[in-house]
């Protein structure tokens, strides 16, 4: 990082062609060279999933998915901007669960896509935070819920595997499935039990 | 400011060292706050001139929207389609979801409108972590007193009481709906210390506290089979024949029409006020954050507070500009960065309360002393190499989050310091409410950032997430009661009336449009696709 980053770069951003510090993002070349852009832009910190871009770079035919706040323009790239996709058909209440022991039965009820998996890798291209998808997938149909749900820390729910799977999994909402049954059902905190009965006894009171 | 020293000076001069010389600066917090803190910059504060907190301090920048005209007209709402509801909520973050998962599971018809899509919102972005007394060694009085003090002593008292009271249940409920925390081996909740509290009281997810809660109440709310109205900013409340809410205009971004919401209640969520960009400060708050709900409600006849505080957080990334306001966490200062002016020497200590660390570093940018990375930016070094160097393998091990930042920088924060600037964070005041979350209008209820009193003057690491679900909670819970068996009134914009009759009166200039919406640079209001939503000028 230096005053030199300042160079102007050439690209494309929704077909209009533009001329940018190589220091920004492509939100913010966008706006830098005076063009309007409200939808698409949430956090603008690569948490949030909103930025769906789709790039190709000048030295390459691939296109490639990735979040439009956190992509720096280059020389001869061209981006266009993704609508979101609509929301999955798949859903769920913890509550219907009844116990721990029918996760995994309840999960082939409500994902049954999820055993057709074609093992295409697919959902692993098109992720932006290089998440294991399949292998999450995998695991969830074994009913290891916990380790699956461990693949998916960083997910951002941007869609993009959503998207990318021909069979209609929803891989992103099976990997936060997974991590919730294992909230509902296994995290027990001791220490907070406690606390929770202490308060319930009134043994803890607050004096202004 | 461009007398600072050239950022490759600096960087040249620069070498990781094991110790530095503290800082002996004896300068007391009120004199450096009152000198170079941007809240006591004389003249970036105005008096109200209209409204319910009229002759009140405020900040000019937000007195500007508070006291602007509508964007609507009532010819604008002449075709606008009708829409009835029990419970309608504004805004998508964490307080809104609260509030509407609670109402909807009381029986309650809610809809829920939000500017962006569910969770683009500055709940998605927190990652310290959520206040709550759960040690043996902590008490819910510590975390009340800790809160008051932390406040500056303006709190509003029984709100901080009830909301500490609230900690282990809000806890509870968030892993109710799937929500992780970092456990031990026992399965105990962690807990990590926050600045200026006296007990290790933060539960948190990884850096992901907020990326973990946001994605875990969107997936209960959806599945809840709860109205979700995306892209469809609220422009205005509606006000029955006795003054008080009962709906609100809401705008639709997909197809660029108006919509009139009826609701026996509404709940506003509708977060800061960071990218108004106060006296021109880059923000790490999310792109809708633009003090919306401040100034609905104020037009509705609802009490604001504290309109002159704000939390300017010390450690933003200051350089480069694509990544300028972005959060440096607080914890690599407690794990000992040091903060180092452009000849390399400590100024102030450096975990002293955010407002007097972020006035020192305004002081050194100011005097001279700063470095220099181009024309319009300046900063202090945050001395991540120092800390690398004393404690090998540290950052990899607990600062994840931050090497991925120095990638995007192009830098390896291990080898080279990164550069920083204070950043607008959090806005302290906001509407007055009850334990319930009533504001003074009635049928008006508001949750989260967009409230004031809680936190006082400033508001500590980890009470905000607890604060948008303790209170989000209790107001839908609150309005789902309330709002039984209640017929909708008529509705009208008769309250807009009286706003331009006073504006008028008082002499008000009426060009300025709020509620601001999106900041300038996304340019909404020239937008060509976006020309139904705008008023003819
Ligand atoms: C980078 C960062 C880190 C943080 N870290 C922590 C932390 O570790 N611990 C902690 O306790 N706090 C933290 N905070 C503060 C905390 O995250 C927020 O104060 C809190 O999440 C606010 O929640 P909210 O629901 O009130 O507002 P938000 O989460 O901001 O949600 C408001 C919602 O309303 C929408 N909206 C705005 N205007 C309108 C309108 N006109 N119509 C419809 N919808 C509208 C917004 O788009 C958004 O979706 C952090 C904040 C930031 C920015
Ligand atoms: S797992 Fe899917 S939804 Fe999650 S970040 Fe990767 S591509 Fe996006
Ligand atoms: S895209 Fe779908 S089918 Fe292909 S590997 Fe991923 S989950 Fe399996
Ligand atoms: S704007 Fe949130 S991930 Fe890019």
């Amino acid at each position: 990082m230096s005053e030199t980053s300042e160079q102007l770069v050439n690209l494309t951003i929704n077909s209009k062609p533009i001329n940018a510090p190589g220091s920004l993002s492509v939100i913010q070349a966008l706006w830098h060279a005076g063009y309007p852009r409200v939808k698409s832009v949430g956090c603008l910190e690569g948490v949030c999933g909103s930025c769906r871009v789709m790039v190709r770079r000048a030295d390459s035919h691939e296109l490639k998915m990735e979040l439009g706040c956190q992509l720096l323009v280059e020389e001869g790239m061209e981006v266009i901007f993704l609508v979101f996709p609509n929301p999955t058909h798949h859903t769920y209440q913890l509550e219907d669960i009844k116990n721990s022991w029918e996760v995994q039965d309840q999960f082939h009820q409500i994902f049954p896509e999820a055993d057709h998996c074609r093992h295409c890798g697919g959902c692993d291209k098109s992720c932006p935070k290089g998440i294991e998808i399949e292998r999450g997938v995998d695991l969830a149909s074994k009913g290891r819920f916990g380790e699956a749900g461990e693949l998916f820390v960083e997910c951002v729910m941007c869609n993009f595997c959503m998207t990318a799977c021909p069979e209609l999994i929803a891989p992103n909402h099976v990997g936060l499935f997974s991590r919730r049954v294992t909230a509902y059902f296994h995290i027990r905190p001791s220490n907070l039990i406690n606390r929770l009965e202490m308060l319930r006894k009134g043994d803890l009171q607050i004096t202004q | 400011m461009t007398n600072g020293i050239p950022f490759s000076d600096a960087l040249g001069n620069y070498t990781p060292q094991r110790f530095r010389e503290p800082s002996n600066d004896p300068t007391k917090t009120r004199d450096l706050l009152e000198q170079f803190h941007p809240d006591y910059m004389p003249d970036s504060m105005t008096t109200l001139k209209v409204g319910p907190n009229q002759g009140d301090v405020c900040h000019k920048q937000l007195a500007d929207v508070l006291q602007s005209d509508a964007r609507i007209e009532e010819a604008d709402l002449a075709g606008a389609n009708t829409v009835e509801t029990d419970i309608l909520v504004v805004g998508g973050g964490g307080a809104g979801c609260a509030a509407a998962l609670t109402a909807a599971r009381k029986g309650a018809k809610v809809i829920l409108a939000t500017k962006l899509r569910l969770g683009d919102s500055n709940t998605v972005m927190a990652e310290g972590g959520i206040q709550s007394s759960v040690e043996k060694g902590d008490t819910p009085q510590m975390h009340y007193d800790d809160t008051v003090k932390g406040g500056h002593h303006y709190v509003d008292k029984p709100l901080a009481a009830q909301m500490v009271m609230d900690g282990p249940d809000v806890i509870r409920w968030l892993i109710q709906q799937g929500m992780q925390f970092d456990v031990d081996k026992y399965g105990d909740l962690l807990t990590r210390r926050a600045g200026g509290t006296s007990a290790p009281r933060v539960v948190y997810y990884r850096d992901y506290t907020g990326l973990e809660m946001m994605r875990v109440l969107r997936e209960a709310l959806t599945n809840a089979g709860i109205e979700v109205w995306d892209y469809n900013p609220t422009v205005e409340l509606l006000s029955n024949d006795q003054g008080h809410c009962a709906g609100a205009v809401v705008s639709s971004l997909k197809n660029c029409s108006y919509t009139l919401v009826k609701a026996k209640a509404v709940i506003l969520a509708t977060g800061g006020i960071g990218r108004m960009h106060l006296n021109g400060f880059p923000t790490s708050n999310h792109f809708g954050a633009t003090g919306d709900g401040l100034v609905m409600a104020y037009r509705m006849g609802a009490k604001l507070r504290d309109l002159d505080s704000f939390q300017y957080h010390p450690s933003g990334l200051a350089y480069p500009q694509h990544l300028a306001g972005t959060l440096i966490t607080e914890g690599v200062r407690s794990a000992g960065a040091y903060l180092l002016n452009g000849h390399g020497d400590r100024f102030v200590d450096e975990l002293g309360p955010r407002d007097h660390v972020a006035a020192a570093i305004l002081r050194e940018c100011e005097e001279g002393r700063g470095v220099q990375a181009n024309e319009t930016t300046s900063g202090v070094w945050l001395d991540t190499p120092g800390v690398e160097l004393r404690n090998p393998g540290i950052l990899k091990s607990r600062f994840p989050k931050l090497l991925q930042l120095g990638r995007k920088c192009g830098t390896d924060p291990a080898q080279e310091p990164l550069l920083i600037y204070p950043t607008l964070h959090y806005q302290n005041g906001g509407v007055v409410i009850d334990g319930n979350g009533c504001s003074t209008v009635r049928g008006l209820y508001c949750i989260g950032e967009v409230c004031g009193g809680i936190h006082g003057k400033n508001r500590l690491m980890g009470n905000s997430l607890l604060d948008i679900i303790s209170f989000g909670r209790r107001a839908g819970e609150h309005a789902a009661t309330e709002v039984l068996g209640r017929p909708h009134s008529n509705v009208s914009t008769e309250h807009l009336s009286e706003l331009r009759r006073q504006l008028t009166l008082a002499d008000m200039p009426m060009e300025n449009q709020g509620p601001m919406l999106f900041p300038d640079y996304a340019k909404f209001e020239t937008d060509s696709d976006y020309d139904g939503l705008h008023k003819a000028k």
